[in-house]
């Protein structure tokens, strides 16, 4: 067997065993239920004007950018978990190498954040529809486009959680970090630039890690619901920021991050004493 | 890169927290076919030496070398070193078994080998349990049958009998003592010498990050006071032949016993009958190798 074989298949075990990431899945179906109810209920009322209006990707989107958090909680969670029950001293024992434990816990916070943006899409679709109350979903490419962005989008927060979690190391201060970074610090961060009065700062904003999801996962319902001409005004409203780039930017923008945050767990977490 | 000697190697290691110095110089060697006592008094360094063996710390300088190679070197380390290092490494809402299949997916050994260890340490029937309700022992057994997944050659363990029943600490001394027999090595650290004594070989004991002693049993023992205790009536005149035979180790005790050092008891019974003294009572003192280890690590010597 291969060694990337032995820590993933490692790694599964370890997910399939903890109640983690079910626990953290039932809230993701009831957001998705939530908002796409609502969704679905005023796609109903403007369908009834007769214009092919999709609300359902514009909801399930937004759905999308509220799942993303609970991906990366799970990646830290899981992650710093390792070294909160000391379980890290046999797993980097057992493995023959950090950089392999990285490796499959980046890997299991990916899968995880994708199988709940999955979830999200699927159960938020279906409660859509019900509550349009017809079988007609309007702009369903824009749909699959949604749903295949945010899928990437929450992968990549599942991975940036769990390189939060071994940069850290200690589960409480990484969660505490990584939500208090994406629910208040990027908020004023972008708040800051934006009024900075400096154009060149205010288009820093699309490119801070929250905000670059969420500029990614808006950009095809944007267009879909706007026209090219502003989508780019209404993915700065929803998103908080200026000069948005077109979802593929915004998407490698993330990947970017993600790739920072597996470089900086990889070298704080090659030198770290384990005792 | 492995050498396949089951030797471990400990050259001019030193670890520094901070300001803290945790470990100084040590230096030693472990070999196999035997069981290696790693004795010091708590603090000491012992755990810190095991961790840095097992590339888990890095050494300020020097280095610990297993089958020839730095942990980190070893290309299949879970099948070379099998370590025990803390009862608490178990994820809690995780059975014991999981746990295992875990480790046992890492090291890429078959899934009926979970079944094997669980029975070689007895808890076979305890497998499927979370492991947070388990007993500190239980978790011990848990830890060993961790560290026996891989088959490893090397057999390292921290203050294993921490937690264990008599019962359980005399099933470990047996279990260590079987696995050296095969050839292969165990090094496990302790604080009390008692709890080691009947089941080692070698002994290595540190005191503030420094060896200071590495050897038999025996030889320790043949580094203490050995003395012949004597009771006798006339302990002046005792002393005066003894003198003239050319022993001169001689102190009188509290009790009026002599206490005679240098020689075996036949030798004074000898020289007493010799000079005529009554001798009523002759006994060898035994080195006592608690008291042996406790001068060690203070650092002083009667």
């Amino acid at each position: 067997m291969t060694v990337l074989g032995s820590t993933l298949r490692a790694e599964w075990r370890r997910v399939a065993t903890t109640r983690l990431w079910w626990a953290l899945l039932i809230p993701v179906a009831v957001l998705a239920v939530l908002v796409n109810l609502f969704g679905g209920l005023l796609g109903a009322g403007v369908g009834d004007t007769g214009g092919d209006f999709p609300v359902l990707p514009a909801s399930v989107a937004f759905t999308l950018t509220l799942t993303v958090v609970f991906a990366a909680v799970y990646g830290t969670v899981t992650a710093a978990g390792e070294f909160r029950h000391r379980t890290v001293t046999t797993a980097y024992l057992a493995a023959g190498g950090r950089g392999r434990v990285l490796v499959g816990k980046l890997v299991a916070g990916a899968c995880v954040g994708a199988l709940y943006a999955l979830v999200a899409v699927l159960v938020g679709v279906a409660v859509g529809l019900l509550g349009q109350g017809t079988g007609r979903v309007s702009g369903a490419e824009t749909l699959v486009g949604v749903a295949a962005v945010g899928i990437t989008v929450a992968a990549l927060w599942g991975a940036i959680g769990a390189a939060v979690g071994v940069l850290f190391a200690n589960q409480v201060g990484a969660l505490v970090v990584l939500l208090v970074y994406l629910q208040v610090g990027e908020l004023v961060l972008a708040a800051v630039l934006n009024n900075s009065g400096s154009d060149a700062l205010a288009r820093l904003t699309p490119y801070l890690p929250g905000n670059s999801g969420d500029v990614a996962i808006y950009d095809f319902p944007a267009r879909a619901l706007a026209g090219p001409g502003f989508a780019d005004r209404i993915v700065e409203q929803l998103a908080g920021v200026t000069a948005p780039p077109p979802w593929w930017g915004a998407l490698s923008v993330l990947g970017g991050w993600a790739a920072l945050a597996a470089v900086l767990a990889w070298t704080v977490g090659d030198r770290r004493d384990v005792t | 890169m492995n050498d396949g000697s089951g030797r471990i190697g400990v050259h001019d290691l030193t670890k520094q927290f901070g300001a803290v110095t945790a470990v100084a110089g040590l230096g030693f060697t472990v070999e196999p076919g035997g069981v290696t006592g790693f004795l010091g008094p708590n603090g000491s360094g012992k755990t810190t030496t095991l961790r840095m063996i097992l590339g888990l710390v890095a050494p300020t300088s020097g280095e610990a070398r297993i089958n020839g190679a730095r942990f980190a070197e070893l290309d299949a380390p879970g099948r070379v070193v099998g370590a025990v290092l803390e009862a608490q490494g178990f994820h809690p809402t995780r059975s014991g078994r999981a746990h295992l299949r875990v480790a046992a997916a890492a090291l890429g050994v078959p899934d009926r080998r979970v079944d094997e260890v669980l029975g070689l340490v007895g808890l076979a029937d305890a497998g499927g349990r979370a492991v947070g309700g388990w007993s500190l022992g239980m978790k011990q057994r848990l830890a060993l049958a961790t560290a026996l997944l891989g088959d490893p050659q090397v057999l390292v363990l921290d203050e294993p009998a921490n937690g264990l029943d008599p019962e359980g600490i005399a099933w470990l001394r047996e279990f260590l003592r079987g696995f050296a027999r095969q050839g292969r090595t165990v090094l496990v650290s302790s604080h009390l010498l008692a709890e080691v004594e009947q089941g080692v070989d070698h002994l290595v004991v540190i005191d503030a990050g420094r060896c200071v002693f590495q050897g038999g049993l025996e030889q320790l023992r043949g580094t203490g006071p050995a003395r012949v205790l004597v009771r006798c009536p006339d302990p002046v005149r005792l002393a005066q032949a003894l003198a003239a035979a050319g022993v001169v180790e001689i102190d009188t005790l509290p009790d009026g016993r002599l206490g005679v050092g240098g020689v075996d008891a036949a030798r004074v019974g000898d020289v007493a009958l010799a000079a005529g003294v009554a001798v009523h009572g002759l006994v060898e003192e035994r080195v006592d190798l608690e008291q042996m280890f406790l001068q060690l690590v203070s650092g002083v010597r009667r």
